[in-house]
Order: structure tokens, then C-alpha cells, then sequence
């Protein structure tokens, strides 16, 4: 795989981040490890901080741990060491109740769309809406208008395999940011898509960061990475191995 | 408030959307919970019936004391008191040689024909004896025939003891059999309910963990497979009560001779309205209860 051509600074990562710093982060881990067997990590002593706000492109290889770290960040899975401070709370101390409410305010978007075939566009939507009991009217009215954004707005009443794959990939950003979440999570939301598709969906990731959602993206497209010049986070095999962000860029 | 009425709605659009997606586990499980009810309730009825018919027969037990022939009449009045006496012995009624003969030809179909070439009277004076309340029972009826067996003068003492005593034998009968059927009935239909739900969980687990990742809670989740059990439930509860209701006035009537033995001839009742409506009630807890078991160990996220 063809590293980065157009990195503007890069630098091994030492855990800069300790707990109790950074106040404003939206997502902060120390020394965070995870293993499904004993003995081999998924995920290997990996500290990051990523401020509130900030767009940050998540890369690697396949099996790097990508996917594992966005699962930890929305308390899917349980690290088996280290601590995740998410929006100001420890996930290793999130009871069952609290997780539910995490989520409500991390939106996740996944290569598969994770849309349900039988409901419509604006059904799949207004899922994330039901959950928080928005009443009927006002959610209609958001669903209407986060699909609007998107351009799907004619789209709503059809069923998702009616759409083409980057128009089901839109209805699934739009039922992650339907509930304004401050964090957006994309695990490879790009991977099924035509090149083309690709820099649309992509776009429109990163308009919601320009709104002030934390977003962190995980594709191992580098073509991608460079077109946006953001903030990288390179894993490989379970451990942080490359912190690179734009010049000019104080964070 | 607002928020309140919009998962309200969400719950039952839920469920039904369930109950609509699998319409023939649906169905099964409205079956099975409607049949098991229907042989619970059958049991159910015919020991209402059973009890009822004990409780009316019950206020009406008395013990007869035949005394013993040639008794002078103030012997008769003196053994009428003393049995007053007894414990458990409410009221206390002398019937005289001349009262029984007369009972007897007007009382008895052709009773005068009978009596017709008798030169005396066959008919021993007795006494009827009712009890207290608390005493009409076969328990009752056994301490006070005791109590009135030692009395000088009475010859023999007939009362429904034996008699209440069988039935009483038969009710415990038929409640032990209808409880023991009933628990596994209820057990069974338990089971396929919540295996009904299962398989609900399971064709919706996509569904479901979508839910999870926008933030739905367990107990959000949850509601709308107990309200499918619910709904199940209470269908299946009003499946019961109406097959009962027509098995009741359509099978019945061809069952009378049988009956009679059962309930002595005496005109069998349904369900009161709060008996219908715990039958139903009933229903409606198999269903909850059923997909409540099956989603604890169902519902992993």
C-alpha cells in the first residue's frame, strides 16, 4: 500500500494526551489496548486526542485496528486496558443506562449503510428520532430537513434498495446527523462506492465538521486522505504509528 | 408530554408492525394461548359450577334425629330442647307421627296410595335439625350427628354427610386434575410464546442493532415485544372465552345427561363478567410474561 504523497508534517506519536488535559477534547484515550485472545492486540497502547470541532482521517491497513478503536469510541465494545474519555465521559464507567445516551450524541456510519430494506428513507431517518421520543411533526420536519442537505429530500418516501449506493449511504449520514450529534464516527463510509461517490460522500462528511461536529473517519483510500489535507491518524497492526497534520494547523 | 405520546405511538406501531411481519407465528401463538385457556377454562367452569352447586345445597343440609316410635310427645318436646342445646345446632323443628303422615300423602307422588290399607301410622317422629352456617359443611354435619347420636329416645340419624363428602371428593378431584393440567398448560403455552418472541428478535435483530447504535435503550427496545406478547395474549384470551361461550350454549345441551351426575341436575352457569374477564387477563399475562423470558436472555446487544 502507497503511503501518503502529500503530508504536510508528520512525526511518530508519543502519548501526548494525559488525563486531566486538553479540557475541550471531545475524544481523549491513554494507553489504550484491546484483545479479543490472549496474548494478540487489536488495538496496542494507543493514546489520541481529538478536539471538538476537528476532522480526522483515521488510516491504515486492513486489520490495523481502525474499526475496533471507532467501536471502542461508541462503548460497542469495552477496552481491555487503558481508559476513552468521550464527551467528557469515562467509557469503561458508562453504565447500561448512560451508553444509550452516548450514542445519541455520536453518530456512526458504516460501509454496509446499515439500512433497513422494508422501511422508507425517511423511516430509516427518523429512527435515531424515535429513540429520543421526538414527536411525530418535529421529527418529520427534521428528517425533512437533514435529507434536504443531503439532497434526498425527493428521495424520502422510497425504499432504500430503490437508491444507489451513495444515495443509501447519504440516508444512513443522514440518520447519523439527524439527531445533531457532536461527534460523527465513519468506518470506511466510502468503501462500496464508485470514485466518484466517493468525493460526494466524502464532501459531505466533512461539512458536517465545518458545523462544529468532531469527525473521525477510518478508510485506508490514502487518494482520499490527501484530497483533504486533514489531520491522519496512521495505525498499523494495533499501534498509532503516525500523527500527521496540515501545516499551518495548530492542533 | 409531547415526547411521552410520540414513544406511545412508536410502541404500538411497533408491535403491530411485528405482529404483521410473522403473521403465522402470530397466529400460532394466538392458538396456543387461546387453546390451553380453553381447557383451563372448561376445568375453571365446571369447578365454579361444582362449588356453586355445594354452596346452594350447602345452605339447605340439615340432620334429621328419627326418634324412636311410641315416644310420648312430651318426651319428643324434651329431646327437641336438649338437642337444641348441641353445639352447632341452629334451629331445631319437631316433626309429629301426624305431620310426617300427612307430609307424606301430600308430599310424596301417590303417597296416599300407598298409605291406603295401613291401618297405622309407619312414620317415626323426627326431628330436623339445621345447622349454623359455619357448621354446614361435611365437618360440621360429622360433630354434630355425635353430639345428637347419644341422645335417649333418637333411634338413627340420616343426614347429606355422605353425600357431601363425595362431592366435596369430586370437586378436589376435579380441582387437583384442572390445576395439574393447567400448570403445564401454562408452562407449554409459556414456552411458545416466548420462543414466539425469540424468533421475533431474531428477524429483527438488524432492526434491533440499529436501534442500539442511535442510542435506544434495553428498555426501549423491549417494549414493543412485550406489547406483541401482550396483544397476542389478549387475543388469544378473548379466542378462549368465545370458543368456551360457544362450546357452552352449542355442546352443552347434548351433554346433559352426563352433567347430572356432576352437577345433580341443577342448570350449569358461564363465567361471571369479572370471571370472563380474568380468563382474558390471564391471556394477556401469558403473552407478557412469555416474551418478557424471552427477551432476558434474548436481548444481547
Amino acid at each position: 500500500m502507497k503511503r501518503a504523497a502529500v503530508r504536510a508534517s508528520s512525526r511518530k506519536l508519543a502519548p501526548r494526551a494525559s488525563p486531566g488535559s486538553g479540557g475541550d477534547a471531545a475524544i481523549r484515550a491513554y494507553h489504550v489496548s484491546k484483545s479479543y485472545t490472549a496474548g494478540s492486540f487489536a488495538l496496542h497502547d494507543v493514546s489520541l486526542e481529538v478536539g471538538r470541532g476537528e476532522f480526522v482521517f483515521l488510516t491504515g491497513p486492513s486489520g490495523a485496528g481502525k474499526t475496533t478503536l471507532l467501536k471502542l469510541l461508541f462503548a460497542a465494545e469495552q477496552q481491555s486496558e487503558g481508559q476513552i474519555v468521550v464527551l467528557g465521559r469515562n467509557i469503561a464507567r458508562l453504565g447500561e443506562r448512560a451508553v444509550p445516551e452516548l450514542r445519541r450524541r455520536v453518530g456512526v456510519v458504516f460501509q454496509d449503510f446499515k439500512l433497513l430494506p422494508r422501511r422508507t428513507v425517511e423511516e430509516n431517518v427518523g429512527m435515531a428520532l424515535d429513540v429520543v421520543g421526538t414527536p411525530r411533526r418535529e421529527a418529520r420536519a427534521k428528517v425533512f430537513a437533514v435529507l434536504k442537505q443531503l439532497g434526498l429530500q425527493h428521495r424520502r418516501h422510497h425504499h432504500p434498495l430503490a437508491l444507489s449506493g451513495g444515495e443509501q449511504q447519504r440516508v444512513a449520514i443522514a440518520r447519523a446527523l439527524v439527531n445533531e450529534p457532536q461527534i460523527l464516527l465513519a468506518d470506511e463510509p466510502t468503501g462500496n462506492l464508485d470514485p466518484e461517490l466517493t468525493v460526494e460522500i466524502m464532501d459531505l462528511i466533512a461539512s458536517a465538521a465545518t458545523r462544529g461536529t468532531t469527525v473521525l473517519v477510518a478508510t485506508h483510500e490514502l487518494g482520499l486522505v490527501s484530497r483533504y489535507g486533514k489531520r491522519t491518524l496512521r495505525l498499523e497492526a494495533g499501534r498509532v504509528v503516525e500523527d500527521s497534520r496540515p501545516r499551518g494547523v495548530v492542533r | 408530554m409531547k415526547r411521552v405520546a410520540a414513544r406511545v405511538v412508536y410502541f404500538g406501531r411497533t408491535a403491530l408492525r411485528g405482529l404483521v411481519a410473522s403473521p403465522v407465528t402470530s397466529v400460532v401463538a394466538v392458538a396456543t394461548i387461546g387453546t390451553s385457556l380453553v381447557l383451563v377454562g372448561a376445568f375453571a367452569l365446571l369447578l365454579f359450577n361444582m362449588e356453586g352447586l355445594l354452596e346452594r345445597f350447602g345452605g339447605n343440609l340439615h340432620v334429621t334425629a328419627y326418634l324412636e316410635v311410641g315416644l310420648a310427645q312430651e318426651r319428643q318436646r324434651e329431646l327437641a330442647a336438649t338437642a337444641r342445646t348441641v353445639e352447632g345446632v341452629a334451629e331445631v323443628r319437631l316433626v309429629t307421627e301426624a305431620e310426617a303422615l300427612e307430609r307424606f300423602r301430600t308430599g310424596v307422588a301417590r303417597g296416599a296410595a300407598f298409605l291406603e290399607g295401613l291401618d297405622e301410622n309407619p312414620l317415626p317422629a323426627s326431628l330436623e335439625i339445621t345447622l349454623v352456617p359455619e357448621r354446614q359443611s361435611a365437618e360440621g354435619m360429622r360433630i354434630a350427628t355425635a353430639s345428637l347420636q347419644g341422645l335417649a329416645g333418637v333411634d338413627d340419624l340420616a343426614s347429606g354427610q355422605d353425600w357431601v363428602e363425595g362431592y366435596l371428593r369430586a370437586v378436589a378431584l376435579v380441582r387437583g386434575l384442572g390445576l395439574g393440567i393447567g400448570v403445564i398448560l401454562v408452562l407449554a403455552t409459556l414456552l411458545i410464546v416466548a420462543n414466539t418472541i425469540r424468533l421475533a428478535v431474531v428477524a429483527r435483530s438488524d432492526e434491533l442493532e440499529i436501534l442500539a447504535l442511535v442510542g435506544a435503550s434495553r428498555g426501549f427496545v423491549s417494549v414493543p415485544f412485550l406489547l406483541e406478547g401482550l396483544l397476542q395474549g389478549l387475543a388469544g384470551g378473548l379466542l378462549a372465552l368465545l370458543l368456551l361461550f360457544g362450546l357452552f350454549h352449542l355442546v352443552l345441551p347434548g351433554l346433559a345427561f352426563g352433567l347430572e351426575l356432576l352437577l345433580g341436575g341443577a342448570v350449569p352457569a358461564f363465567f361471571s363478567t369479572g370471571q370472563a374477564l380474568a380468563l382474558v387477563i390471564g391471556g394477556a399475562l401469558l403473552g407478557v410474561i412469555g416474551s418478557g423470558a424471552a427477551l432476558l436472555g434474548g436481548l444481547r446487544a
